[in-house]
């Protein structure tokens, strides 16, 4: 616990001092200063969230894997993966330390966004449950993003390799929760097999809970989906003491 | 301190290392030797718990590589080849992070940061980042990340590659100097390494241990050169002398000086008292001696005689 502290503190300092940190900042302030402006546009601060709320996983699907990409790649790239797995520190704790420092420099990002929901309370009203629910949504599916990502870095020592992968893996994830999609595939294919490739994709369980219903049943999805791919990436890391 | 016991790696169908067993007594400095691909880090990836060994079995100060691979981890220092830094730090930050993670405690951290930096000679670069050091700079964070937690056992492969020769002068001091307090097991292809810091050698060649002792003791089991002796007096006189009295040992002319001839003796294995008969008649005869050599072999001769002769036998198989 004490050593998936030192790896989570090491992590979050690194993202504050690389270039990295600050690309991702203007990328949010900049969907933030779009939303805003649609607000002008139809005249309504629930309009200008939903624009926000629409708008972030798109974000996230597009750039996340960059950020993404580098944490084992590098690592293994560079050879720091050797001395990391030399420290007396599990394999578990390596993993959920970076995974946690990823997840709190996005948090810390989404906090910034803020701005937009108190600036829109300030000039008329805003909703304010449902748009807690939407950012306690978009943590839970950006913690998925990264964990899907993390895993492919762990795959290769080739950083683009992973983002290619990242991206492809998640553009199928995203879109099998999307109704247009899923309503041409029920055409032809069983219900069944519909219902289980909707019932896997990050998004389906991202619009339920943007409703603004926080279900526990979503939050124990988002978990699993989250623990499923940081145990494969363990294994990886894991496998690599058996070949070199 | 370390005990390894018929430990065998294979790397899909090829076997990097065939069952090799040595141990290592504390505050010993070994020397691993070996052409590359030898198996001399994949020895030290698994005795720092970073690989599993197929077969065997390799323990450290007690624990098991596998079983308790986090003890055994938390009791060694290690230097990968070629040196991976987290470069983007600083050198100060680099060390506190190695040493919170290696579990030194908070209240001791400045203290153990200190030995190190003071015993790596890095207070002048303390504040800049390890992306701006030169590779001896480098390397010597690499090293003091390695000794910041005051292991018992150190493993380094290959510190001075790459280095230039003062750079290397420097870190195999600093390795002489290390070796006072930790155990030291360290891979070169530099004999003079071994020679100069090094209380014992390994010599691997294609996964195998062919040598394992002192230098004196490997240089030992070469057979002992040739007797070179310069001598002033008529050639065929000391010629015949020798054949007839020195019980039938080879003699031969290698060069003639200016009034000297150099001779070469073949003395042969074994007890045979033939540097004292040769002296005993160059003074019965009164002629001048002038130079006494014996050949001595060296640790780069044991070297290459063994691994040669593995290398050979592999391409003619």
């Amino acid at each position: 616990m004490r050593e998936t502290m030192v790896i989570f503190r090491r992590e979050l300092r690194s993202y504050f001092l690389s270039p990295i940190a600050y690309v991702f900042g203007l990328l949010f302030l900049a969907i933030v200063l779009f939303a805003a402006s649609s607000m002008a546009l139809v005249h309504g601060s629930q309009a200008s969230m939903q624009s926000f709320f629409g708008m972030l996983p798109w974000v996230l699907l597009l750039f996340l894997p960059g950020l993404t990409m580098r944490l084992w790649a590098e690592e293994r790239k560079s050879g720091t993966l050797e001395l990391l797995m030399t420290f007396p520190v599990q394999i578990s704790g390596l993993v959920i330390g970076k995974f946690a420092a990823t997840l709190c420099f996005l948090a810390f990002l989404m906090v910034l966004t803020l701005g937009l929901p108190v600036t829109l309370d300030y000039y008329g009203s805003v909703d304010w449950p449902p748009v807690i629910a939407a950012y306690v949504a978009s943590l839970l599916f950006t913690g998925s993003f990264v964990a899907v990502g993390m895993f492919w870095s762990s795959t290769t020592r080739d950083q683009i390799v992973a983002m290619l992968l990242s991206v492809v893996s998640l553009l199928v994830l995203f879109v099998l929760g999307y109704p247009t999609l899923l309503e041409a595939m029920a055409g032809w294919m069983p219900a069944v097999v519909v219902d289980v490739l909707n019932g896997v994709s990050p998004y389906k369980y991202f619009e339920s809970i943007g409703r603004g219903v926080l279900d526990t049943r979503d939050v124990v999805y988002f978990a699993c989906f989250c623990g499923f791919f940081l145990y494969a990436n363990a294994l990886v890391l894991q496998a690599r003491r058996h070949k070199g | 301190m370390i005990e390894v016991e018929g430990l065998e790696k294979w790397y899909g169908f090829a076997q990097a290392l065939k069952g090799i067993s040595f141990s290592v007594q504390k505050g010993e400095v070994v020397g691993f030797l070996g052409p590359n691909g030898a198996g001399k880090s994949t020895t030290m990836k698994i005795l720092t718990g970073y690989l599993l060994p197929t077969g065997g079995s390799a323990s450290v100060a007690g624990f098991d590589v596998v079983a308790d691979s986090l003890q055994v981890r938390r009791r060694i220092g290690y230097l990968p080849e070629s040196t991976p830094l987290y470069t983007d730090m600083r050198v100060d930050d680099y060390l506190a992070f190695c040493a919170d993670i290696r579990g030194v405690p908070r209240l001791k951290r400045n203290k153990a940061i200190g030995r190190a930096v003071e015993l790596c000679g890095l207070s002048k670069v303390l504040g800049k980042n390890i992306v701006e050091l030169s590779k001896g700079y480098k390397q010597r964070v690499g090293l003091a990340q390695a000794i910041v937690h005051e292991p018992p056992v150190l493993i380094l492969d290959e510190p001075t590659s790459g280095l230039d020769p003062n750079q290397i002068v420097e870190v195999r001091k600093l390795i002489e100097r290390l070796g006072e307090e930790h155990t030291v097991v360290l891979s070169t292809h530099y004999l003079q390494e071994v020679e100069k810091s090094c209380t014992r050698a390994i010599i691997v060649s294609q996964g195998e241990i062919v040598a394992d002792g002192t230098q004196e003791e490997l240089v030992a089991t070469l057979p002992r050169g040739p007797l070179r002796a310069r001598v002033r007096g008529p050639e065929e006189n000391v010629l015949r002398q020798c054949n007839e009295l020195l019980h039938g040992v080879p003699v031969g002319v290698i060069e003639r000086g200016d009034g000297w001839i150099d001779y070469r003796i073949d003395v042969p294995e074994g007890n045979a008292p033939v540097v004292e008969a040769f002296a005993r008649l160059v003074v019965k005869n009164g002629w001048d001696l002038l130079e006494l050599v014996r050949e001595r072999a060296s640790l780069e001769d044991v070297f290459r005689n063994l691994t040669l002769d593995a290398s050979k036998e592999a391409q003619s198989a």
